[in-house]
C-alpha cells in the first residue's frame, strides 16, 4: 500500500469514528442548556416591555418549545443528520445562514492569529534557545511572562488607547468602514485594516505560550543523543540545528496549535468583544443570555467538528515532520 | 441652545419656502451607537429600546412630539375631537408613499391601530383600549370611535409608540411572523437597506420623502459594538457621532463632556420617563406590613444613591408619578419621601410596628433582587444593603441573568424585594396604571403588577384618572392616587433616571424631538 492510500484510508476511519463523538456532544450540550432556567420565548417576551401569557404560550408553540424534551432532541437530531441546523427564533433566521455569516469573521481572525502566533511563537522560541542564558534570552523570556499575564481585555482596550485614539493608525473597532461600504479590492484592504489590533491581541497570548513551549522544546531536543552523534559526525552547528533538533522540537507545539484551534473560537469572545469583531464568540455569548438553544448547539456542533477535523490534521502533519511515525 | 433648537426646527417647517439663511447642509453618513444589537426591526410587535433606535427612522407616526411637549403633525396633518370626547377625526396627509411606491391612506391607520397595534403591540392594547372602530370617509381622514374618552391616547401617536405600518405586506398573514419584520417598508424619511448582524444596520435616504428638502443626511448607519470602552473609544476617536440610552456610561461621558467637540443633553427622555424602584411582594414574605414599606422608602438617601452611582444625573422621586406629570398637573409631591434619607424616622416607624431588633440588632432578613441591566445596578444594590442595614433590615443581594430574573419575579412570584426600573411613558394610563391595578396582577406577563397590590378604592381612582376629559377633575384623581401610593408604598419609587444623550456637536438638528434618539433625525445634519 503507497503512503497517499494509506493516509487516506485512515482520514476515513477517523472521520467515521469522529461521528459518534459528535453526536454524544450534541446530547450532552442540549440536555445540559435545557438546565437553565427561562426560554428563547421569556427573554423575548420580556425585551418587548409586556407581552401576555397568551402571546408567549403562541410563540412557544411556533417554537416547537411546547414539546416535551426527548421529542425536542429527536426533531433536533433529525434536522441535524440532514445538515440543517435549525431556524434562530431570536435572529428571525436559519442557522446555518448565520453561522455561516459569522464563520468567515471567525476564521479570518483565528487564522491569521494562528499564522502570527506559531510563526513568531516558533521563531522566538528558537532564537531564545539558540542564544541561551543571554541578553537575547532573557529579553524574549520576559516578554513571553508579561503577554501571557496581561489579561487580554486589557491589551485590546490600550491597543485602541495608543493606536487608534493617539496615533490614529487604526480604526478602533468593527470590521469594515461602515461610512464608505467599499467594494472589490479596497474592501479587502478595509477589512485588513480592521483585521490589525484584533489579531496582534489574541496573538500576544498564544505566542507568549508557543514562545516558551518551543524554547523548552528546543533545550530538550539539544540534550538527546542523536544531537551528540551528529556533532561526532562533524556536522555544522546550524544544520544540527535546522535540520534535526527544530524538526524534532516542532512537534509539541503543532499539537498544542491543534488543541487550541478549538478553545479560539471560545476563547476569542473577549476580544470580538472589545473590537466590535463580529464572529462567532460573541454570537455564542449572546445567545446564551437569549437561551437560544438552536443556535448556540449550532455552534457547539461546528466546534466539535472543527476540533476533530484539526487534531486529524495535525496527526497527518506528524507524519511528514517525523518520518518514524506512520498512519494507520 | 434651546433658541438655536427651536430656530432649526422652525427652518424645517419653514424649508419649502427656501429660507437660504439656515446652515442646514445636505448629504453624509451619520454613524450611531445601536446597543445592544436588536432582535428583531419588527417595531410594531416590540418596543425593545435598539428597535426604537432605528425603526422610527423608516416607519413614521401620525404626530411626532416637540420637547416643550406641542404635537408635530407627521403624517396626520391635524385631528379634531367631538365635544364628547369620543369620536377623534384624523386629516391624513395627502401624497404621502410608502417606500415600494404604494400611497399611504386611512385604510392603512385603520389596519395598523385595529389588527396589528390593539392586537400584536405589548402596549398598544393599552394605549388604544378605548378605541371601538376607526372608519375611513375616504382615502384622507380616519375616524376613531371610542367607548370612553381618552385623552392619554393623543400622547401616544409617536413613531415609536405607534408606528403606522402597510396595511398591503401585512393583510392576511399571520402579523407576528410576516417577512415585514426584517425587510421594513415605511414612510419614514430613511429606507431599510441592509442588517449586517453583529456589525451595522444600514438606512439611505429616502429620496421620495414627502417632505420636500428632507431628510438631509443621505444615510444613517447604527453600528453595535459590545463592549463600553470600546464604543466610548470609538465615539473619541470620531467613528460614531451619537450615543443614546446610556450606550456611553456615565462615568465615560462626564470624561467625554470636557472636550470640545462632545457634548452631552438629559433631553429626548420626556416621553420615556425612567423612573427607578423598588418593588414588594405584597402578599408574602418580609414586607407584606405596609409600614415596612413605608420605613424604607424613608430610610433612603435617593440624593446620595443618584450623586454617587448615577453620576449625578437624576432626580429624587417625590411621589409615584415622575416629576415630568407636571406638565399636565398631574404630578403631585407626597409624604415618605425625603430627598436625602430620614433613618431616625425610618427606625421611629419600625419601632412602633413592633419590629424588634434582636442581639444583632437585626429586625428582619430579606433577599434583594437586582434588575440584571449593568452593573450600576449592582452599586444599587450594594448601597441599599448598607441603608436598610442601619435600621435593622438584613439584606443579601440576588443577581441573575434576564431570563432566570424575569421568570422569578413575573412568572413565580418567588422574590420578596426587587429593585428595578419602569418606563412612565408620556401618561399615567399609558406607563403608571399596569404597576398598580388589580386588572394587572397578570402572572407571567412582564414589567406590570408584581407586587400583586389589589386596592378596589384605587381601582377606582385609576378608572376615572384614564376616562376623565376634565382636566381639573384628572388632577384630582391622580392627587388621590398618588397619596394612596405614598401610604401603602407598594412599590417604592426611588429616583428618575435621566439617561444621556452623548453627541458629536458635529451632528445638528437632531435634538428637537421629545422622542429623543426615538426619533426620526429627518432634520439632523452634519455640519463640519
Amino acid at each position: 500500500m503507497t503512503k497517499s492510500t494509506k493516509i487516506f484510508k485512515y482520514v476515513g476511519k477517523r472521520l467515521l469514528q469522529g461521528i459518534p463523538i459528535i453526536l454524544a456532544i450534541v446530547i450532552i450540550n442540549f440536555f445540559l442548556l435545557n438546565l437553565a432556567e427561562g426560554d428563547a420565548v421569556d427573554v423575548l417576551a420580556g425585551e418587548a416591555g409586556s407581552a401576555t401569557p397568551e402571546y408567549m404560550a403562541q410563540l412557544r408553540k411556533k417554537f416547537g418549545l411546547d414539546q416535551p424534551l426527548p421529542v425536542q432532541l429527536m426533531v433536533y437530531l433529525k434536522n441535524v443528520l440532514s445538515l440543517d441546523l435549525g431556524y434562530s427564533f431570536r435572529h428571525d433566521m436559519p442557522v446555518n445562514e448565520l453561522i455561516f455569516d459569522r464563520f468567515a469573521a471567525t476564521g479570518l481572525l483565528m487564522t491569521s492569529t494562528i499564522i502570527l502566533a506559531v510563526g513568531f511563537g516558533i521563531l522566538l522560541g528558537l532564537l531564545a534557545a539558540m542564544r541561551l542564558n543571554t541578553w537575547k534570552d532573557a529579553v524574549i523570556t520576559v516578554f513571553a511572562l508579561i503577554t501571557y499575564a496581561t489579561p487580554l481585555f486589557w491589551v485590546g482596550l490600550m491597543m485602541i488607547v495608543v493606536f487608534s485614539l493617539n496615533l490614529g493608525w487604526f480604526p478602533t473597532s468593527g470590521m469594515t468602514n461602515i461610512a464608505a461600504f467599499y467594494e472589490g479590492w479596497d474592501y479587502v484592504v478595509d477589512v485588513s485594516h480592521h483585521l490589525v489590533l484584533p489579531t496582534i491581541t489574541l496573538s500576544l497570548f498564544y505566542l507568549a505560550l508557543y514562545t516558551r513551549m518551543m524554547r523548552a522544546s528546543m533545550l530538550e531536543q539539544y540534550g538527546q543523543d542523536y544531537v551528540v552523534t551528529a556533532r561526532a559526525k562533524g556536522l555544522t552547528e546550524r544544520r544540527i540545528t535546522y535540520v534535526h533538533v527544530l524538526r524534532n522540537a516542532l512537534l509539541p507545539v503543532v499539537t498544542m496549535a491543534g488543541v487550541q484551534v478549538g478553545a479560539l473560537i471560545g476563547g476569542s469572545v473577549i476580544v470580538e468583544s472589545v473590537f466590535a469583531w463580529p464572529g462567532l464568540g460573541m454570537l455564542a455569548f449572546e445567545s446564551l443570555f437569549a437561551r437560544d438553544l438552536n443556535l448556540l448547539l449550532g455552534i457547539f456542533l461546528l466546534s466539535s467538528m472543527l476540533v476533530v477535523v484539526v487534531n486529524l490534521i495535525v496527526d497527518i502533519i506528524y507524519c511528514f515532520l517525523d518520518p518514524r511515525i506512520e498512519v494507520n | 441652545m434651546k433658541k438655536v433648537l427651536s430656530s432649526i426646527l422652525m427652518a424645517g417647517s419653514l424649508l419649502l419656502g427656501g429660507a437660504a439663511a439656515h446652515a442646514e447642509k445636505s448629504g453624509g453618513t451619520l454613524s450611531f451607537l445601536v446597543q445592544p444589537e436588536p432582535p428583531t426591526l419588527a417595531s410594531y410587535v416590540s418596543t425593545s429600546g435598539p428597535i426604537g433606535l432605528v425603526m422610527p427612522k423608516v416607519y413614521e407616526g401620525l404626530f411626532d412630539y416637540n420637547n416643550d411637549g406641542t404635537m408635530v403633525p407627521i403624517l396626520a396633518e391635524s385631528y379634531s375631537a367631538s365635544a364628547d370626547g369620543k369620536t377623534v377625526t384624523f386629516n391624513l396627509r395627502k401624497g404621502v408613499k410608502w417606500h415600494d411606491g404604494k400611497p399611504f391612506t386611512s385604510a392603512d391607520v385603520q389596519f395598523t391601530v385595529m389588527e396589528v397595534l390593539k392586537k400584536v403591540h405589548p402596549r398598544g392594547p393599552n394605549s388604544f383600549r378605548e378605541v371601538t372602530s376607526i372608519d375611513t370617509p375616504n382615502d384622507h381622514t380616519a375616524v376613531f370611535n371610542l367607548k370612553k374618552p381618552a385623552p392619554y391616547m393623543m400622547r401616544s401617536f409617536s413613531a415609536y409608540e405607534s408606528p403606522m405600518v402597510p396595511k398591503h405586506l401585512l393583510e392576511g398573514k399571520d402579523i407576528k411572523s410576516a417577512p415585514l419584520a426584517n425587510n421594513p417598508v415605511g414612510t419614514g424619511p430613511f429606507k431599510f437597506v441592509e442588517w449586517k448582524k453583529g456589525q451595522y444596520i444600514r438606512l439611505d435616504k429616502n429620496k421620495d420623502y414627502w417632505k420636500k428638502g428632507l431628510p438631509y443626511l443621505d444615510r444613517i448607519v447604527g453600528r453595535f459594538i459590545p463592549d463600553a470602552s470600546t464604543r466610548t473609544a470609538a465615539m473619541e476617536n470620531g467613528e460614531v457621532l451619537y450615543a443614546a440610552y446610556n450606550a456611553i456610561p456615565n462615568i465615560d461621558a462626564v470624561r467625554l463632556k470636557e472636550r470640545d467637540d462632545i457634548d452631552v443633553t438629559t433631553e429626548g427622555y420626556s416621553m420615556i420617563n425612567p423612573m427607578a424602584l423598588i418593588e414588594f411582594n405584597t402578599k408574602e414574605g418580609p414586607f407584606v406590613d405596609p409600614a415596612i414599606r413605608r420605613a424604607i422608602s424613608v430610610a433612603i438617601d435617593r440624593r446620595f444613591m443618584i450623586d454617587t452611582i448615577f453620576f449625578g444625573y437624576g432626580k429624587p422621586a417625590t411621589s409615584a408619578l415622575s416629576s415630568n406629570f407636571k406638565a399636565t398637573n398631574l404630578h403631585a409631591e407626597m409624604p415618605n419621601y425625603p430627598e436625602k434619607g430620614d433613618k431616625a424616622a425610618a427606625n421611629a416607624i419600625l419601632d412602633k410596628a413592633g419590629y424588634k431588633r434582636d442581639g444583632n440588632g437585626v429586625r428582619l432578613k430579606a433577599v434583594l433582587d437586582l434588575i440584571p441591566y449593568g452593573e450600576d445596578w449592582r452599586r444599587a444594590g450594594e448601597y441599599l444593603k448598607q441603608a436598610l442595614g442601619d435600621i435593622g433590615i438584613q439584606l443579601e443581594l440576588r443577581y441573575e441573568d434576564v431570563p432566570t430574573w424575569l421568570k422569578r419575579v413575573y412568572h413565580r412570584y418567588d422574590f420578596q424585594m426587587n429593585v428595578n426600573y419602569f418606563y412612565q411613558l408620556p401618561d399615567p394610563v399609558l406607563g403608571v396604571h399596569r404597576h398598580y391595578g388589580t386588572d394587572q396582577i397578570r402572572k407571567g406577563t412582564h414589567f406590570v403588577n408584581s407586587s400583586r397590590y389589589s386596592n378596589p378604592k384605587l381601582d377606582a381612582l385609576l378608572d376615572s384618572g384614564a376616562g376623565e376629559p376634565d382636566a381639573a377633575k384628572r388632577t384630582a384623581a391622580y392627587k388621590e392616587i398618588q397619596q394612596i401610593l405614598a401610604d401603602d408604598m407598594p412599590v417604592v419609587n426611588l429616583f428618575e433616571l435621566e439617561f444621556l444623550v452623548v453627541y458629536n456637536t458635529k451632528l445638528k438638528g437632531a435634538y428637537g424631538s421629545a422622542m429623543g434618539a426615538y426619533g426620526s433625525f429627518r432634520e439632523a445634519y452634519l455640519d463640519d
